[in-house]
């Protein structure tokens, strides 16, 4: 227990209109009334206080999200890691909240005061239980859409009469959520990290037809126009168009009045309604004009809905329809939201169609604003912004406008969920080590962002690796091999060649104080991808195929710094598992090997690499056998060796060239 | 003698479990081997034996963090609130525990007397500026014509004390925090010396004669509120009360007096009669104030050194023998 205030507080007989009549307990110099000014409290939420303070702690780039907890054994350092932490975490909670609704009757103990009801279990419901209206309500409040209808069930078969307010909210209920129990509302590691099924079902019809709501609607007598207005904006929501359209069509006629989002979910689906983009423009003007004539006023919804219908109507005139529509709009005072500009950007930017500048102008208007989300589209804003930035309009300047953007105010609240952050992240990425200077990429992004805000993908670290290549920046090598491991890329044949590629190509440079100890570390990270992989390859049903490319380019690095064991077993790899791997090795790589051998005195493992080039066929083995009798005072066993892999006339043509060299010595002499 | 039967009541259970579990592992054996399914095992594969030869990896652990911070980092945004102390986010050499003499003290790292103790490291001196800095667009300035404490004596007259808990448990409810105490100063009130007299028998022990202050404490009722109005009510009744006269207060004894008054004494009479002694006329010489105060001085505090002289200079003034 901790104390946490103890309040004086002095009251005064002037000020408090309660105490007034004490005024006359208190002896008071009357003689001269000083004035007291007190002023005014000024107003604020339980709240405000913890966001002013939370408005003071910046953005520390060696920290992991809050969610994680601050150890370097639970810090994830990739994006399998990210989500499987987070999600173990909220499925702790979901188990939890299993065991305590499996085992309702052990957590009856109320030991809260207020009451939280989210921690206590909820009433279960069976076939055979006894419910009252008063359930349906509840479950209604609380959106438990299975047990509703459950609840709903019962009541029917008992006969007992429901009045028409619940029947339209239970409507209500099963319309929104189309008679699905919806996701928790605090599982929200879960809703960050879900695989959108939206966008996978976007356009598909997931109406439930006949099922509960749709039955619920037919028993609803009389129906008001709320009734019809929930099940046209059910339908439209889970694109069952037609059934939707059609009853539209008959409130129409029959003079029941809609409310404003009813038009809007109409207007939503146009594209569904008519085939031709002519004929799609021609229903919404007659649908704005009905709205007209109806005395109903539009609204965002009716804006964004008019421009999600043009976006996606096909129309060459689109682009003009949704300038009108945009201006039409202002007239009348709506502000759009972002989801309006994401409209309008899909509508100007196709992949195929001529380059718009219209972000430009869109953050012109924005920028410097804080939004709130307004509609459920709003989060598709700088997903798709970024993307304009890079694959249609490739300006850096307007990526960095956008991300400013972003980062202004409460807006990054708008960026959506794990999978449009990182697709953001990957096409900012992509763009600024394509167009920023390198230092100054890995500088001021590279080293803020990565790890813990984005982990660059595969693709990414692609074009990172490249533009290490085309810069010579090979003082990074190490850190974006390290990385290449937290972030669990090691498999990627294309990056591993890559980075090898870069460590055979640029030579480090001694006179350069961060690249001294350079030579030292590629040898280690060529033996460090050896053994991953192999190590990898124990243990997964699928291996990586070693390429004999990439191990001739390892066994390359590695005899750079004379380290005549590590040599040995990759060599020996090769020479064994000639079946398992593709393609062969360079010849260059067995020179470099040999030469290794010959400095460190080691003929028969100079012989096993001839055994391995004769196997192979090298043109050069020859050169090589050569090499080797010349390298090595052999003895016979080894004599025997290279002879039996490389030929007689090796050993002849070598004492011949001896003998003429000894020759030349002579007529020099 | 004790062992000696422990040990031999031990041996017979011994062998009485022994024999049972031989007893039974037959037959347990034989249950497993009838409920198994056989496999026909054609690739000579030792599936449990592999999964068993596969020894869990290590995790890759990344360095401790600190090691990639910026000196010139915001400290404020890697520490911002209280938690314990973890030596991987802590940039600082710091050792703690005892040890013997001439030995080093334990580093951060798996020291659990870095975590026992509760550290600062969230209110760093830039942290609480900023964080005051935050916080100013919440106050209003200083209430003016109250600036001195006399002049907030004089209009919050009356002193209003409670205090809130907070703990970590279910409830938010502690019962102390309804605990409502109120002073005030007894010359803050206007009350004449038998009002006064009153009053100070009404509240008894709750008046603290040194600085003039009354006490009222109220707990009685279950909400603050509630002890708060039943404060005022108090000293509301308590105020109209003593102003108040009853018809028995006049049939009040010398016995009852608690002090002593030279006006209702014999020593008035007599000091009187002395004075008047053998003088003409009605017109009667009423001893001195001083005389008065001395000998009203010397029956209410005692007798001393300093009264009885101050009572001496008096007389022998008031007689004229000097």
């Amino acid at each position: 227990m901790q104390h946490l205030r103890r309040s004086v507080s002095s009251i005064s007989y002037l000020n408090r209109s309660s105490l007034s009549r004490c005024t006359r307990f208190f002896a008071t110099s009357t003689e001269l009334e000083e004035k007291v000014e007190i002023p005014n409290y000024i107003q604020r939420s339980p709240t405000t206080i913890l966001r002013a303070l939370s408005q003071t702690v910046g953005f520390d780039p060696t920290a992991a999200h809050y969610k994680y907890h601050d150890d370097p054994y639970l810090i994830p350092l990739s994006n399998v890691g990210k989500r499987s932490f987070a999600l173990a975490m909220e499925s702790g909670r979901k188990s939890a909240k299993f065991i305590r609704q499996q085992h309702s009757n052990l957590f009856q103990h109320r030991e809260a005061d207020p009451p939280i009801e989210a921690f206590l279990p909820t009433k279960m419901y069976t076939i055979d239980s006894q419910v009252e209206i008063s359930d349906l309500t509840t479950s209604i409040e609380h959106s438990h859409v299975s047990d509703a209808i459950l609840v709903y069930a019962l009541l029917k078969k008992n006969n007992v009469e429901l009045t028409n307010d619940v029947k339209q909210s239970l409507l209500e209920l099963l319309c929104f959520y189309n008679c699905e129990e919806p996701l928790e509302e605090d599982m929200i590691e879960e809703r960050w990290f879900r695989q959108n099924q939206r966008l996978k079902e976007r356009n598909r019809k997931t109406w439930k037809d006949n099922d509960t709501a749709e039955q619920l609607y037919y028993e609803i007598e009389p129906k008001t126009p709320q009734t019809y207005a929930c099940i046209i904006r059910g339908m439209c929501k889970y694109y069952q168009v037609e059934k939707a359209y059609a009853i539209f069509q008959d409130c129409l006629a029959n003079n029941i009045k809609l409310d404003v989002d009813c038009f809007n979910s109409i207007l939503n689906v146009v594209r569904f309604i008519k085939e031709s983009a002519d004929l799609r423009w021609s229903v919404m003007l007659d649908l704005l004009k009905t709205m007209k004539e109806k005395g109903v006023s539009p609204n965002l919804g009716t804006l964004n809905a008019c421009l999600n219908s043009i976006s996606e109507m096909g129309s060459k005139n689109a682009k003009d329809y949704a300038i009108q529509i945009m201006t039409e709009f202002k007239n009348i005072g709506i502000e759009p939201s972002l989801a309006s500009y994401y409209h309008i950007l899909h509508t100007f930017c196709k992949d195929r169609g001529p380059v718009s500048h219209v972000l430009v102008d869109i953050l012109n208007e924005i920028e410097g604003k804080e939004f709130e989300m307004r509609d459920i589209k709003d989060t598709m804003f700088f997903v798709t912004a970024m993307d304009v930035c890079r694959n249609h309009l490739y300006d850096l300047n307007l990526a960095k406008r956008v991300d400013a953007f972003l980062h202004f105010g409460e807006n990054y609240n708008l960026i959506g969920d794990s999978y449009k952050e990182s697709i953001y992240y990957r096409n900012y990425f992509t763009l600024l080590v394509q167009a920023e200077p390198f230092d100054k990429f890995m500088a001021d992004y590279y080293h803020i962002l990565v790890p813990h805000v984005y982990i660059p993908e595969p693709s990414v670290m692609e074009e990172i690796l490249k533009a290490v290549e085309v810069t010579g920046a090979i003082d990074n090598i190490p850190l974006l091999w390290s990385h290449m491991i937290c972030f669990e890329q090691i498999s990627r044949d294309n990056l591993l060649a890559l980075i090898v590629r870069i460590m055979l190509q640029n030579k480090p440079d001694l006179t350069i104080k961060t690249q001294e100890n350079l030579k030292e570390t590629f040898s280690h990270i060529a033996w460090d991808i050896w053994s991953k992989i192999e190590e990898k390859n124990e243990l997964r049903s699928k291996p990586v195929v070693w390429t004999g490319k990439l191990l001739g380019d390892i066994l390359r690095i590695i005899c750079t710094s004379e380290d005549i064991d590590r040599a040995s077993v990759i060599m020996e790899k090769l020479l064994n598992d000639q079946q398992k791997i593709l393609g062969e090795s360079d010849y260059i790589a067995m020179e470099d090997y040999v030469q290794l051998c010959i400095t460190k005195k080691q003929p028969s493992k100079a012989i096993q690499c001839l055994q391995y080039c004769t196997e192979i066929g090298f043109n050069e083995s020859k050169n090589l056998a050569k090499t080797i009798c010349k390298g090595f005072t052999l003895d016979e066993n080894h004599t025997r060796r290279v002879v039996r892999y490389a030929g007689e006339s090796v050993i002849q043509e070598i004492e011949k060239e001896m003998q003429e060299e000894s020759a030349a010595k002579n007529v020099t002499q | 003698m004790l062992k000696k039967i422990n040990l031999n009541s031990l041996i017979p259970l011994a062998q009485r479990t022994c024999f049972r579990n031989y007893s039974q592992e037959p037959a347990a054996v034989e249950t497993v081997h009838d409920d198994d399914f056989r496999v026909l095992n054609l690739r000579k594969t030792k599936g449990t034996q592999q999964q068993l030869s596969r020894r869990p990896k290590p995790p890759d652990v990344p360095p401790p963090r600190y090691k990639q911070m910026a000196v010139d980092q915001d400290w404020g945004a890697v520490w911002p609130g209280p938690k314990t102390f973890h030596p991987a986010s802590v940039p600082l050499p710091v050792r703690q525990g005892w040890v013997p003499l001439n030995k080093t003290v334990p580093g951060k790292f798996a020291n659990a007397e870095l975590m026992k103790i509760p550290n600062f490291l969230h209110l760093t001196p830039p942290v609480i500026a900023k964080q005051c800095e935050a916080l100013k667009q919440f106050c209003t300035p200083f209430p003016k014509g109250l600036e001195t404490e006399e002049q907030q004596e004089k209009h919050f007259p009356v002193q209003f004390i409670s205090s809130d808990y907070v703990h970590g448990l279910p409830t938010i409810r502690n019962p102390l925090s309804r605990i409502v105490t109120i002073k005030l100063k007894l010359s803050q009130l206007k009350l004449d010396e038998h009002a006064r007299d009153k009053f100070l028998r009404l509240i008894g022990e709750r008046y603290n004669e040194e600085t003039d202050e009354i006490t009222i404490v109220t707990d009685r009722c279950p909400l603050k509120q509630q002890n708060f109005d039943y404060a005022m009510y108090l000293l509301t009744a308590l105020y109209h009360e003593s102003r108040t006269v009853e018809e028995w207060e006049s049939s009040k004894q010398e016995g009852d007096m608690e002090y002593y008054n030279w006006h209702n004494n014999q020593s008035k009479v007599t000091s009187t009669e002395v004075l008047n002694w053998g003088l003409p006329g009605d017109s009667k010489v009423e001893p001195p104030q001083e005389y008065i105060s001395c000998v009203e001085n010397l029956m209410n505090e005692g007798e001393n050194e300093y009264n009885i002289n101050k009572y001496k200079e008096s007389v022998v003034k008031m007689l004229g023998l000097a």
